[in-house]
């Protein structure tokens, strides 16, 4: 399900990322863009509960509210002490931005130190 | 991707702020990946998007996003933590523990809570709910094991798994449960036991110790055995406190053993059931008067109100957390489920006993056309699914009725053929074994709810229309015009035609059947209850025209092969050569005729009944109802145009005479002697009289005051005497 992403930014680096790409949707804004460039990669999601959602990054609004494709659901059996965790397939969920607490995408290594510049 | 299950570092639930990598050493992405905040440039996105702007791929679908599971929302998320992560950690907390109580008496006291509770959530479970949310929200029945140290209640436990695994078997088998899919369903739950024999004897030897303490605690106190430990520690309360653990614990006994004889093959247990089934409802009773008794003794007032509550005394039950299953009920939204009461679980129990009772007393007849009256019979108590899974197996066995008859030989019988055609050759031909297979298929639809039945019952009447085509087609080709003539000696040609006869009087029935559930599940509005019964008279007549040319048929080959005739009072006259359960039928075809009429003659003289909709024209209600029929073609050259045409000409005048009502009244007053050792048909000649009555009455009424003063009538129409054929009920208006 993944596709493979085009470099998320050129390696100049700077605050607004010159991309060879115009975007057509009525917002050109270049992060919208380049959250456009996240989708179809695998995302773990964080809850307030304590669980972690992964799943492939489908759709987002503007309120931040998230839907995954294929989602996987993880949950430790203990609150507070280290335990196995335990998993289970749930499919197409939406996680309201009001419960989310983290939200990290897969980055190939080369291009987490382009990511992390950027975001900076 | 990595699975790494060794135990990780887990981070603390973060409230709102950006949370270092908790799981990346866990849940690795890849060997080439890592895991990197995305929340800064995600939000940046958020601020610059535009109202209602989504980001998302050219294979995003709004519809089917909106089918997406909202993490978070209790009716959504059935992985929500609410209180615990796991059932382990809610056993560390205390939640479920054993022994329950140091003190004896708290000890027992909460077991028969337990106990009671289960009760109520297996009843709730019957009804329709998922296993995990109910009966396995007792975390006692999640971990077997823990249980051993407290015998009654590891015994119970047992014997509960043992039962629930029994009934989902029963259930599975019967595979007819489609709209009640959540009961099977036992994924990840301890179903599976050391065997049933084990659970039995463990549970005998708690009753033994059981009646020993009793025993010991009504002896004289000067005889009492020193050596015989009490079951608690309030010696007034130990005779009471015996009784209530006993009863209980014997109607888990009995009933599993109900479930056990019911199962065998053949109905070979079925008496033996009944007396088991006798047991489980002196029990029941036991336990519904130990109520007044844990009422009284209940420490601690009742938190909730008398009626809802789950358990005899009304204390809320140790050990259950429904929420720590909500993931193993389903990856689909979880059903907010409201516990039945512990006196709506006890009804429930009697009325289930009370059917399968009523399935146990079944003589296994070999005719079919006894057993469809049975099973009608059966229907007409509304039975639950678990009663009636037990009927169907027990009708329909590898593919032999009770397991005993074959199809084949079923079907000749029904069709009035001598018992040696049960050998005939024919029967390996492929169109009979398809005759065959439709006719388990139709007992099987009839042991199922009233809603799927009546769907399904619709729907196979094609199949039966085209295994009698393809039947006619298979032996004309073969035989040419042999089945032409009704006096061949030719076997097969006229095995066939006795077939084909009673093929399409069953055919009939099923179409009067569907008919008749529509009543039932009440889908005809009053406005269309006359198109309803014109349709029926026209199937009823060819239901009776069928049902006699079988009979008559029938009587003729048994003349031939010069058999004494069973009922020799049929000699006498022309009359009472109709046979009864033609004259029967013929009963209910004047009362339906007669409906028809007064409520045709009601539309054409009175404006008042005519509701047009603005939605559908009456021809397209019509089309809506009989679709199916009309189809099959069942019967023959019947629309709705002629429909119109025979329905048109009613008026006040014209209705009245013939009086079909009183031709039905005295038709049911003759044959209550043609009936006279069967209840259930007597019963219904009752009802068909007093609905003829009613209505010959409410006829003349409204044909003398109705041409008069046509608007000075309200007439509607209830089913006071009858569940389908209505009673006119005339007022002034």
């Amino acid at each position: 399900m993944e596709m493979e992403p085009e470099t998320l930014v050129t390696s100049s680096g700077g605050q607004d990322g010159s991309h060879s790409e115009r975007p057509s949707e009525p917002s050109s804004s270049s992060t919208v863009a380049r959250v456009k460039k996240l989708l179809f990669r695998q995302v773990l999601v964080g809850i307030k509960d304590g669980r972690f959602f992964m799943g492939t990054f489908h759709c987002m609004d503007k309120q931040g509210n998230i839907i995954l494709q294929d989602a996987v659901e993880y949950r430790s059996t203990r609150r507070n002490s280290p335990s196995p965790m335990e998993q289970r397939c749930l499919g197409l969920i939406l996680i309201p931005f009001s419960c989310r607490t983290s939200c990290h995408v897969e980055c190939p290594i080369e291009e987490q130190m382009s990511l992390m510049t950027i975001q900076e | 991707m990595d699975w790494n299950s060794t135990p990780a570092e887990q981070a603390e639930p973060s409230m709102g702020r950006r949370s270092p990598l908790p799981l990346s050493s866990t849940i690795p992405a890849s060997p080439n990946t890592v895991w990197v905040d995305a929340t800064p440039l995600l939000q940046a996105a958020c601020t610059d998007l535009l109202d209602g702007e989504l980001i998302h791929g050219e294979n995003f679908n709004l519809f089917a996003a909106m089918s997406a599971l909202e993490i978070m929302d209790p009716k959504m998320d059935s992985g929500m933590i609410c209180k615990y992560y796991s059932v382990d950690e809610a056993i560390e907390d205390g939640v479920g523990p054993v022994p329950i109580s140091f003190d004896r008496t708290t000890d027992v006291q909460c077991t028969l809570d337990i106990m009671d509770h289960l009760l109520a959530c297996e009843a709730t479970w019957h009804k329709g709910h998922s296993l995990a949310q109910t009966v396995f929200s007792c975390i006692y029945l999640l971990r077997p094991e823990r249980t051993v140290p407290s015998p009654i209640l590891h015994s119970y436990c047992k014997i509960i798994r043992a039962t629930c695994k029994a009934i989902v078997s029963v259930v599975s088998d019967a595979r007819t449960h489609e709209e009640e899919d959540l009961f099977t369903m036992a994924y990840g739950l301890p179903l599976d036991g050391d065997g049933d024999e084990k659970s039995l004897s463990l549970l005998n030897a708690v009753e033994e110790n059981l009646c020993r303490q009793l025993r010991a605690c009504k002896a004289q106190s000067s005889r009492r055995k020193q050596d015989m430990e009490p079951l608690q520690s309030d010696i007034d309360m130990e005779e009471g406190y015996c009784k209530a653990l006993l009863c209980r614990l014997r109607f888990r006994k009995h009933f599993f053993h109900v479930l056990a004889c019911m199962r065998r093959p053949q109905g070979k247990g079925l008496e033996l059931a009944r007396k088991h089934i006798a047991s489980s409802m002196s029990e029941l009773e036991c336990i519904r008067k130990s109520a007044d008794f844990l009422i009284s003794i209940a420490s601690g007032g009742c938190s909730i109100g008398i009626e809802d509550r789950t358990t005899a005394s009304g204390r809320q039950p140790i050990g259950f957390d429904a929420s720590l299953n909500s993931r193993v009920s389903a990856p689909a939204p979880p059903r907010s489920i409201k516990m039945l009461s512990w006196n709506k679980a006890i009804e429930y129990f009697e009325k289930l006993l009370r059917d399968l009772d009523f399935i146990c007393s079944y003589s296994l007849d070999p005719s079919l056309e006894v057993l469809l009256r049975f099973v009608t019979q059966f229907q007409s108590s509304r039975p639950d699914l678990v009663a009636r899974s037990h009927l169907q197996l027990l009708l329909v066995q590898e593919g032999r009725l009770y397991g005993r008859d074959p199809m084949f030989a079923v079907i000749t019988r029904a069709a009035g053929l001598p018992e040696t055609t049960k050998n005939h050759d024919i029967q390996r031909y492929e169109s009979v074994m398809q005759l065959g297979q439709l006719v388990i298929n139709m007992l099987k639809i009839v042991c199922t709810n009233t809603a799927w039945q009546r769907r399904k019952l619709g729907k196979s009447l094609q199949d039966w229309r085209v295994i009698y085509v393809q039947l006619e087609l298979a032996f004309t080709n073969k035989f040419g015009e042999v089945l032409a003539t009704s006096n061949d000696e030719n076997g097969v040609a006229r095995v066939v035609k006795q077939i084909l006869i009673w093929l399409e009087e069953q055919a009939y029935w099923i179409a009067f059947r569907f008919l008749m559930l529509g009543f039932e599940l009440e889908l005809y509005s009053p406005s269309e209850f006359f198109m309803v019964y014109w349709y029926l008279y026209a199937v009823l007549v060819k239901l009776a025209e069928k049902t006699d040319s079988r009979m008559e048929i029938t009587e003729i080959t048994a003349k031939r092969k010069g058999k004494k005739r069973k009922d020799s009072s049929k000699d006498v006259g022309r009359e009472t050569r109709i046979p009864p359960a033609v004259r029967f039928l013929q009963c209910q075809i004047h009362l339906v005729e007669g409906l028809t009429l007064l409520q045709a003659a009601l539309r054409n003289e009175m404006a008042a009944l005519h509701s047009l909709t603005p939605f559908n024209s009456e021809q397209e209600i019509f089309l809506q109802h009989f679709e199916l029929l009309q189809k099959a073609c069942i019967p023959e050259q019947i629309t709705y145009h002629s429909f119109k045409e025979s329905t048109s000409y009613a008026r006040f005048s014209n209705i009245a005479t013939p009086n079909c009502f009183q031709q039905a009244q005295k038709l049911a007053k003759e044959l209550r002697s043609s009936f006279s050792n069967d209840h259930d048909r007597l019963a219904e000649l009752r009802r068909l009289e007093q609905v003829a009555e009613h209505n010959s009455v409410a006829m003349n009424v409204i044909c003398q005051l109705g041409a008069v003063e046509p608007n000075s009538l309200k007439v509607s129409f209830e089913f006071i005497h009858h569940p389908c054929y209505a009673t006119a009920v005339v007022r002034r208006a």
